[in-house]
């Protein structure tokens, strides 16, 4: 039964609900800047589940959550994220690289090596 | 805080029971965020689906909703519209749902211009019953039931609708989902038959058997045969021959939507109106 | 008598009017001889008191408009003959199982397939107790005269709201097309007599159409009022939502049997005609017939009494569920017992099923043309 966290738990600019994720990689794929990544999770679909690895590069671009088809990964409101106080990253050509090592590493985060 | 999605689904009936990347999903969300910034009455509106993956839609969504027999979505949808006029009917069909079986009501709903929003959920394949032909499927393609390659020619769903006379045809796919946001909006503030051909992955039926194993393929696939339409009308024919353009490919506010129509009808049995007549239309065959 | 009006018309005018003054409000049809006039009236009743009426583009879109429109709360109905019943079948199975009312006037005519478009036959009788696949039950009434084209449809609609299904009501061509006089209730006193679908008026969150006691319809709000569910043909929970669960399945398919069949006392309707000196004595005949056979038969009576043969008709108004009781009353009875049909023993087996009887006679004719007194005298007078 699905859950919908749609308040951020904490002041991240992207969180997930691990109870709807069908570890599918969209989101990894689109993300531009290398944010997220699959892991292994022997009890779930696929045997693998979204990990938020980096959000401090979370450029706030939305892809994730809008390409993600089960509602599993939230992207803070960017008016109500920077009233807060906080504000999103900037796209680095770092953040490019690193995206594209997740992408070559089948979607897995990279310190998890393999298929899922 | 993000989008607040909760208002909108039936939270019990999560998650779906769409595989893994399917891109209704996705279809799913953008429709319920255009609901949202529309701000349309939840009462007010009526989500009418039929059978297919695409049929489910119609339960995970918290509105008056249907789910009806193959193919006959736009035909029940008529029935409620023409009660309820000033309500809000969308309809969601999958590709063979749509353009198969319920082809004749396909056409007819969009000849009579009656005011609702069809989204053809178009993934190139009968999902549900596991990898049919349907009449989109390309010809080449491995289904189960041409499993030496199918030869099926296929239709242009687009084109289909402009021909049968729907006043607003569009064409999205899942790729883009601000632009299908966008387009969904577009569609359901249109009076008269707004006709959406979305295209959607279907990696587990289409997509494995055709070298399109993971959602992402699927979605490359995709994009590889879509264009937005002013690019699309700059290239040669030959090359526009495996391309489909998307965007908005036609809207007419000027024609008459059918229950507006209906009402002169009621008006002439009422004595509030003359007849009808040849001359009240410029289309005279 | 201020309840009641002469009028002139057809069976197939009838029945339209009758929907319009019973709060019909949704027409949707397609042409097919012989029922083409009741679209035809229909089309100039409905949008004349703010109703719709449309022809679809065929038989299973009219079908399923008319359902579509039951479902959003309207009174609905559709008209058509036996090739358009076996179009809409799907469809009517859909009604059955989400339990949206619906009248649906089927004017018989020769068949099977294309059969005797113009000519009349009782042929749909056996469809209309199964038109759709799995387990259902058909509410089904047939006209025994031009009044009925009018009173059944409206008795048709007050049943489709009371159980919450579609409810047949068959007329014969020679019915639908029959022109002449007819005494039926005026628009004011059906009006009074219109029951319309319960509905629920508590608070949403409280509200659960499928969950009703195991012989009881459900409850459907209208639509656009408040109270958001869902319509589906797959099984479904109390709130319409698809489920497969064991016992969740079982007794909604339970309930749609016992809904209408611990319930016969309410859809029962039959006539009774010279039946009343009936002893069980030596030499009375009882025949059973419906529909315009069934003015046939009662001339046919009239020449036997008088030749000295006492004859007497036992007419089902309902057919399905059929009179089970009432007609084992009657065959238990009388020894000599003859149904006349314009079909192939399509009655005469439901007759033996409730009966207990193997030695039902019968006059049967298939080939679009009326039968007569006086053919129904010399079958009396041959066999029995």
């Amino acid at each position: 039964m699905g859950t919908f966290k749609t308040e951020n738990p904490g002041n991240a600019p992207v969180w997930v609900n691990t109870d709807n994720c069908k570890a599918c990689d969209i989101c990894v794929s689109v993300c531009p800047s290398g944010v997220l990544g699959m892991r292994y999770d022997s009890k779930s679909t696929l045997g693998a589940m979204i990990s938020i690895d980096n959000p401090e590069s979370c450029i706030g671009c939305n892809e994730c959550e809008l390409t993600c088809p089960d509602f599993a990964i939230y992207v803070a409101d960017s008016k109500e994220y920077k009233a807060a106080g906080f504000s999103f990253a900037k796209l680095t050509d770092e953040s490019k690289a690193r995206q594209q090592s997740i992408v070559d590493n089948n979607y897995m985060s990279l310190d998890v090596k393999g298929v899922k | 805080m993000a989008f607040n999605y909760d208002k909108y689904l039936r939270l019990e009936k999560m998650p779906t029971l769409w595989c893994w990347g399917c891109g209704d999903g996705v279809i799913l969300k953008a429709f319920v965020r255009a609901v949202e910034k529309m701000g349309l009455n939840q009462d007010d509106v009526c989500v009418v689906s039929g059978i297919g993956c695409s049929g489910r839609f119609s339960s995970y969504v918290d509105f008056n909703t249907v789910h009806t027999t193959h193919g006959r979505t736009v035909a029940f949808a008529t029935g409620i519209k023409l009660m309820h006029p000033d309500k809000h009917v969308i309809c969601v069909a999958g590709d063979g749902d749509a353009l198969a079986i319920g082809g004749n009501h396909t056409i007819h709903a969009a000849r009579r211009n009656i005011d609702m929003t069809f989204i053809i959920i178009n993934n190139f394949i009968y999902g549900l019953t596991n990898s049919q032909t349907s009449p989109t499927t390309p010809q080449g393609m491995w289904t189960v039931t041409q499993k030496v390659g199918n030869i099926d020619p296929t239709f242009d769903a687009c084109a289909l609708g402009i021909a049968a006379g729907a006043s607003f045809v569009g064409r999205e796919s899942m790729l883009d989902p601000k632009k299908l946001e966008k387009i969904l909006i577009k569609a359901i503030e249109h009076r008269g038959f707004a006709y959406l051909d979305i295209l959607s992955n279907c990696h587990i039926n289409l997509g494995r058997k055709n070298k399109m194993v993971s959602a992402m393929d699927n979605l490359s696939w995709i994009d590889s045969i879509t264009m937005p339409k002013r690019k699309y009308d700059t290239l040669t024919e030959e090359e526009q021959l495996n391309i489909f353009p998307t965007g908005i490919l036609k809207q007419d506010t000027e024609v008459r939507e059918y229950c507006d129509m209906y009402k002169d009808i009621q008006d002439a049995h009422q004595n509030k109106r003359a007849k009808i007549t040849q001359d009240d239309f410029a289309k005279k065959i | 008598m201020s309840d009641l009006r002469e009028v002139v018309s057809s069976g197939n005018h009838l029945a339209a009017q009758a929907g319009a003054d019973a709060g019909c409000r949704f027409m949707a049809g397609y042409p097919i001889t012989p029922s083409s006039e009741v679209i035809e009236m229909m089309s100039d009743l409905l949008p004349a008191i703010g109703g719709v009426t449309i022809q679809m583009e065929d038989e299973i879109a009219a079908v399923a408009a008319a359902i579509g429109a039951g479902m959003a709360g309207e009174r609905t109905m559709t008209a058509t003959s036996g090739p358009g019943i076996s179009l809409k079948a799907e469809n009517l199975g859909l009604a059955q199982m989400t339990e949206v009312p619906l009248v649906v006037v089927n004017v018989m005519r020769g068949g099977p397939s294309t059969g005797l478009p113009t000519r009349v036959s009782q042929g749909d009788v056996r469809q209309a107790k199964n038109p759709s696949h799995g387990d259902y039950r058909s509410i089904t009434l047939c006209a025994g005269n031009l009044a009925e084209c009018y009173t059944e449809v409206v008795r048709a609609f007050n049943l489709a709201d009371r159980f919450m299904q579609p409810v047949f009501v068959l007329l014969d061509e020679t019915i639908g097309h029959m022109h002449g006089k007819a005494m039926i209730p005026t628009a004011e006193a059906v009006k009074a007599g219109v029951v319309g679908r319960k509905q629920f008026d508590g608070a949403p969150e409280d509200y659960h159409p499928y969950e009703c006691e195991s012989d009881q319809p459900a409850v459907l709000n209208k639509m656009f009022t408040g109270y958001r569910y869902h319509f589906t043909g797959l099984h479904h929970d109390k709130n319409g939502f698809p489920t497969e669960e064991i016992e969740t399945c079982r007794k909604l398919i339970q309930r749609l049997e016992d809904k209408v069949m611990l319930h016969t006392d309410e859809l029962e309707l039959n006539e009774e005609f010279m039946l009343d000196d009936m002893t069980g004595a030596e030499g009375e005949v009882l025949i059973i017939a419906y529909g315009s056979v069934s003015l046939s038969a009662k001339e046919a009576i009239r020449h036997l009494r008088a030749a000295g043969i006492k004859a007497g008709l036992f007419r089902p108004v309902t057919l399905w569920p059929a009179p089970a009781d009432s007609i084992k009353k009657y065959t238990d009875m009388i020894k000599n017992v003859l149904c006349v049909e314009l079909n192939i023993r399509q009655y005469t087996e439901e007759v033996e099923r409730v009966s207990s009887r193997l030695d039902i006679e019968g006059l049967y004719k298939v080939n679009g043309r009326p039968i007569s007194p006086y053919e129904i005298v010399n079958k009396v007078k041959e066999v029995f």
